[in-house]
């Protein structure tokens, strides 16, 4: 098979690999340290909606409009977590519906958290922007989303 | 890509808690993530979020990971999802042409794909080069350096006579292209005809 480049362009081309490599030192901090999450104690719930992103497979119609809220949702065996995102903060719900103790939680550990009420709704301030998941606590249930970009 | 029993260890390794495993996945996979990420031309700072991002989501997903040796397509695909999500929040401010029909159109719409191309590419070169012996690489990353080493200071520094060194880069630029990373990429865009040529 005969290869597509010149000398030339595949040196050019490595020349642009190269400057890349030197890139980002504190991104691969962050990755590295993003191992120690390996193991955390909670059920991990699935991603099955994002209004903002490609649309999971198997859920239709419920995407915002532009300008709307970002609609995400969240399912597992146990527990579904609906979350509405806009520049006012962060409105959820549990099902089935309960009390609980829900907790905003950065790369860096736990910040904000808010009580749930008897119908499972509770409200969050918007976050800083970054990676961030819901950990959730119900009874002796424990529950954590997957991580989401805000 | 790196020998699939080795990414296949590495994995396993990883999902098994060992950090340095995970360190060496970080190291050879980041700029793959941050090339996709530039594809897509998001804000240094975006970039940084959804590839901390990515990274946290693999975390979870090594145990689910059935065939490690798919690790690179499932970081393309993480990282391409996460970017999509910034194209629709800028699509929600873009600008309209109050004279015209509809939205003013959007210059980055269409790179994306020859973008990820590149990327793809990048990351064949970043394996390949890998695979290849020290002294290729040394000789390569020499001459492709910014700016690339004369062939004086190669001499210097690899003690090869002068008059050696152009056709020992020919030589190694020739191994670079028979190397597996590379025939695999070849092998993949060539059965799409989309192959990327540099510019």
């Amino acid at each position: 098979m005969n290869s597509p480049w010149t000398d030339d362009e595949l040196l050019q081309e490595l020349a642009a690999v190269l400057a890349e490599e030197q890139a980002d030192e504190h991104v691969i901090q962050a990755a590295e340290a993003a191992f120690s999450w390996r193991t955390v104690d909670a059920d991990l719930l699935s991603l099955v909606l994002d209004s903002d992103a490609e649309p999971a497979v198997g859920v239709r119609g419920r995407h915002s409009g532009p300008g709307g809220p970002r609609v995400l949702m969240f399912r597992g065996e146990q527990l579904a977590v609906e979350v509405e995102i806009d520049d006012a903060g962060i409105v959820g719900q549990l099902t089935p519906p309960q009390p609980g103790h829900v907790t905003l939680v950065g790369p860096n550990g736990p910040g904000l958290a808010a009580q749930a009420d008897e119908v499972g709704c509770f409200t969050l301030p918007l976050p800083a922007s970054g990676p961030v998941r819901l950990d959730c606590r119900l009874g002796d249930g424990h529950f954590v989303t997957p991580w989401i970009t805000i | 890509m790196p020998p699939v029993s080795e990414l296949t260890a590495l994995v396993q390794a990883s999902a098994k808690g060992d950090e340095s495993a995970w360190n060496e996945l970080v190291r050879r996979y980041a700029p793959l993530v941050v090339a996709v990420t530039r594809s897509h031309q998001l804000a240094p700072a975006d970039a940084q979020d959804v590839s901390q991002t990515v990274w946290l989501r693999l975390v979870e997903h090594l145990d689910g990971l059935r065939e490690p040796e798919a690790l690179p397509g499932w970081i393309v695909t993480t990282t391409q999802r996460e970017c999509c999500r910034y194209y629709r929040q800028a699509q929600k401010v873009l600008p309209v042409d109050p004279q015209g029909d509809g939205i003013v159109s959007h210059d980055g719409a269409a790179a994306p794909d020859s973008g990820l191309l590149r990327a793809e590419l990048r990351q064949a070169l970043r394996d390949g080069l890998a695979e290849l012996p020290a002294r290729d690489q040394q000789l390569l990353r020499l001459r492709a350096a910014d700016p690339p080493a004369s062939y004086e200071e190669i001499s210097k520094l690899l003690g090869m006579p002068i008059g050696s060194i152009g056709p020992s880069i020919r030589r190694s630029l020739d191994r670079l292209r028979q190397t597996g990373a590379m025939k695999t990429y070849l092998a993949a865009t060539q059965a799409t005809d989309r192959v990327r040529r540099p510019a």
